[in-house]
């Protein structure tokens, strides 16, 4: 398989293993103390996932002459992320029955759902059109679902009491149905948890009386937050999606075990960093997106001295984009899984359904061409002769112009065939619009480019960001045949691109830290005509109560891994905004605790300053009083992270064995001779100019005939435009 | 996309037999070219008389082409109403609910609209007595006539096709 470098002499110490249990493929990406890298392959085994672990891990160290009995007592750090939990969710199947307890009168909330939930997740059209949305099937049956006579109102008053006898009689029949999980969740118990540990009590009474295994889950204690449709579809998800993996975690940490490891296998966190194995929330490792990316890419920055990042990840399928500010992501806190909205804290990307696997098709209506967005995924396009693909894709273009070498795809794994792709290219898109193959080819990406610029534009100025204040990250595999073109006349300060960007994302998975993360929902008043002594003794308490509890949980969390509190950092957060305003702002808090006059101030200051920041030092209005209605902390743990290499430069002239051939590709409606370059043969400081084609293991990167490129110290390649 | 779907995907579409991936994907997906065609084809295999049908006109009702050359709106029991661009709802047999007490036979209590606002007219086949149609409006509103279809456009513009006669189809 595809590696960092060709000389298995090399003694390699395995350090770091990240691993990513796919539908189909297990990928394992492996890196030694060096910073060298090489990435395993194998089937994905969903009886017992540990095998397919083993056999993956086993692909990649044969690459080093390792076996696995070898290698894994040297490993200092093992990330696992598997889509088994997320396939429950879309499957709407899971190995145990899950029974809700929900406040009287509220039954069928997780039928109705949110209208959102009709049509999150679907195609831009199918988004406008009314009749493509549909509500998803609720995951639980409501004959599983019982009401219990109880409310307690926003600020956290109780308007009727608890009616025991509704809990014991919802129980009792939830058991009598043979449920695995009981989960329960009262309308704003996020503000006061009272009723739902009460029922708790009771229902763990009834439990052990009639000597049954069922759990009981409470929505106060696992997702604290405002919003009871989101509160439930988290809660539900975590014991109908994610308890059944905790086995196949066991499994996969005992599997380390046996191999001589020694090493605590960790899983990726929706928000950024990764938990053990045996955390009590689990459901935050249910990932719908690539996140792996952002997480290297914020790492990359950190080490590298770039503070600000947009983020592209161009796969097969999808366009991933994320925006990094002072080395920090954004967090989305009701992301979509499944259909699903959840309330889990999930690192902010935009998805657009248009990657070099979308199907490329002629509209009969408006004989113009239209993309995806449906996509061949991983199995490339027409051109890949041992696929089933009949549709032509956009790598069967590159392949048709020339960009990619038929005989260099994925390193040569795959075959293609670049005559099939002329033919079909020639039947299903040139023919029917009365164009030459190569043009429709060409209009084919500059469609396609155009549209992933007017995206990614969207992202940086929807934000009120200006490029030009930004470094453009490109990575993905399919990221650099395609940059030059998305980023063209953007006004990015500057392109960057890894050379390994194919791995990037199992690189960022390997960079993330063991981290914690508890959010709560607060509605915390600080009002204006408040001095800070007074506002301190009142608001500042109570922020500082709300912050103490979730420092604890997260120091339970890391507890379960025998991991003390003074390992741990922690970092403190708000969501907050003037009061009577709609929205809030992230914002990091400078103190942990804001119980005196000084510190409080200190939180005010930062708020202020970042919300001049992000809107302008006009829209401040202090006069309003403040609110704030999150609190969050983080606890973070420092574990090792891949190297980033760094070399000696070298002379702006490429090495004579960097260089491969010259070839005829077609750039924007002409045959140039282009030069091919071998990605990993280049040395820093080897500065390019276009037309070339730069070939590496599972990349290709594309230099169109008005670009260069510098290969810096830390083999990144500097993209930029001649004019 | 298919240019064309199989016969029994197009009964399943008809019988509403199909999954809602399935058919999401057909509502997603470019129009097969010939969907119009052979939903016309299942619908006349499925009444018992002989006029070709020229469009489905609304749930039970096409519109057909008759020897004499009129096109005639047709209810599949084989009652005729009225020619194409004739409101049809004036041959039907209707009931309305205009009283609390009428309204309380199919709502339940306080659910209903108020009988001075709102009436409920209920039209039915002659023929099968077959509820075709319901509306809900003012009382006084008329009859309105809501759908003419434009089907010399539709079938030389839109299919490109000749429109169907008695004789073309016994052929």
């Amino acid at each position: 398989m595809a590696s960092s470098e060709d000389d298995p002499t090399t003694q390699h110490d395995a350090q770091i293993l990240s691993i990513d249990a796919g539908g189909t493929m297990t990928d394992t990406f492996l890196m030694d103390s060096n910073g060298e890298f090489t990435v395993g392959k194998a089937k994905t085994t969903p009886d017992d996932e540990s095998r397919g672990f083993i056999k993956s891990s086993q692909d990649a160290l044969e690459d080093w002459d390792l076996s696995v009995e070898e290698g894994f007592p040297d490993l200092v750090s093992t990330v696992y992320s598997g889509t088994a939990m997320l396939n429950r969710l879309v499957e709407r199947e899971s190995e145990v029955d899950v029974g809700i307890l929900i406040t009287g009168g509220m039954e069928d909330t997780l039928r109705m759902g949110r209208g959102r939930q009709s049509y999150t997740g679907y195609s831009y059209s199918d988004r406008l059109h009314v009749n493509t949305h549909k509500h998803p099937e609720p995951l639980i049956p409501r004959n599983r679902i019982r009401g219990v006579r109880e409310r307690i109102d926003v600020k956290g008053n109780t308007l009727v009491p608890l009616y025991e006898d509704d809990v014991r009689e919802g129980v009792n029949d939830l058991l009598d149905q043979g449920v695995d999980h009981i989960v329960v969740m009262f309308l704003h118990s996020y503000k006061n948890g009272e009723h739902e540990h009460r029922t708790a009590e009771i229902a763990r009474e009834i439990i052990d009386e009639r000597g049954a295994e069922t759990s009981v889950m409470l929505s106060s204690e696992y997702y604290p937050t405002l919003k009871e449709s989101e509160r439930l579809n988290t809660v539900t998800a975590e014991a109908f999606a994610a308890e059944p993996s905790r086995d196949q975690l066991s499994n996969i940490q005992e599997a380390v075990d046996e191999q001589g490891g020694t090493v605590g296998v960790r899983v990726m966190a929706s928000h950024g960093g990764t938990i053990d194995i045996n955390a009590n929330e689990l459901a935050r490792t249910l990932i719908s997106g690539p996140i792996g990316g952002m997480i290297g890419a914020n790492y990359f920055g950190q080490k590298l001295d770039y503070n600000n990042l947009v983020c592209t990840d161009i796969g097969g399928t999808s366009f991933d984009m994320g925006i990094i500010i002072d080395n920090d992501w954004q967090i989305d806190y009701s992301p979509e899984m499944a259909r699903l909205l959840l309330s889990l804290p999930m690192v902010n990307m935009e998805s657009v359904g248009a990657g070099t696997g979308s199907y490329v098709r002629v509209n009969p209506t408006f004989d113009k061409i239209e993309l995806g967005p449906e996509s061949a995924g991983d199995q490339v396009g027409v051109s890949a002769v041992e696929t089933d693909v009949e549709t032509v894709t956009v790598t069967d273009c590159h392949v048709a112009m020339g960009w990619i070498n038929p005989e260099n795809f994925l390193g040569g794994d795959m075959p293609i065939d670049r005559e099939v792709a002329e033919q079909e290219i020639k039947e299903q898109i040139a023919d029917p619009l009365d164009m030459g193959v190569y043009e429709a080819a060409q209009g084919v990406i500059d469609i396609l480019e155009s549209k992933l610029r007017n995206d990614l534009e969207a992202v940086v100025t929807g934000e009120g960001y200006a490029p030009s204040n930004f470094k453009c990250l490109s990575y993905g595999g399919g990221g650099p045949v395609h940059t030059a073109g998305y980023t063209k006349d953007l006004g990015f300060d500057e392109v960057l691109i890894p050379e390994w960007a194919a791995g990037f994302s199992a690189f960022g998975c390997g960079a993330a830290d063991y981290e914690y993360r508890y959010d709560q929902t607060t509605s915390i008043d600080i009002d204006p005509d408040l001095s800070m002594e007074e506002a301190a003794a009142t608001a500042g308490e109570a922020l500082t109560e709300v912050w103490t509890n979730l420092e604890q949980k997260v120091e339970n969390e890391f507890e379960n891994s025998n991991i003390g509190r003074d390992e741990i950092d922690f970092q403190y957060n708000i969501l907050g905004q003037y009061q009577g305003q709609l929205n809030s702002i992230d914002i990091e808090s400078p103190v942990g605790r804001v119980d005196s006059p000084e510190k409080l101030e200190q939180l005010l200051d930062t708020f202020e300053e970042g919300y001049r920041r992000q809107y302008s030092e006009e829209a401040r209005s202090p006069e309003l009083g403040h609110t704030i209605t999150q609190a969050s902390v983080r606890g973070v743990r420092d574990v090792v992270k891949p190297e980033i290499p760094t070399e000696e430069l070298q002379g702006p002239e490429p090495p004579a064995d960097a260089y491969k051939e010259t070839r005829e590709a077609y750039w924007d409606g002409e045959w140039l001779d282009t030069e091919i370059y071998d990605l990993h043969a280049l040395q820093p400081g080897n500065e390019l100019s276009g037309p070339a084609v730069l070939e590496g293991a599972a990349t290709t990167y594309a230099l169109p005939p008005d670009c260069e490129t510098r290969l810096d110290e830390h083999r990144v390649h500097h993209l930029t435009t001649t004019e | 996309m298919p240019e064309s779907y199989p016969r029994e995907h197009i009964e399943d579409l008809v019988d509403d037999n199909l999954e809602w991936n399935q058919l999401h994907d057909m509502m997603s997906d470019f129009k097969d070219a010939d969907r119009f065609q052979q939903v016309r084809d299942v619908l006349q295999e499925r009444v018992d008389w002989d006029d070709p049908i020229i469009i489905p006109y609304a749930d039970h009702l096409y519109v057909v082409a008759k020897p004499d050359g009129r096109w005639v709106i047709k209810c599949d029991c084989g009652h005729e109403f009225c020619e194409h661009d004739e409101n049809w709802k004036m041959d039907a047999l209707i009931n309305v609910r205009d009283s609390e007490e009428a309204y309380l036979e199919i709502y339940p209590e306080d659910m209903h609209p108020h009988p001075d606002y709102m009436e409920l007219r209920e039209f039915f086949c002659p023929g099968c007595n077959t509820l075709l149609e319901v509306t809900n409006v003012m009382p006084g509103y008329p009859l309105i006539h809501e759908f003419e279809p434009d089907i010399e456009t539709f079938y030389s513009e839109w299919i490109e096709e000749p429109i169907p006669t008695p004789e073309t189809e016994s052929a």
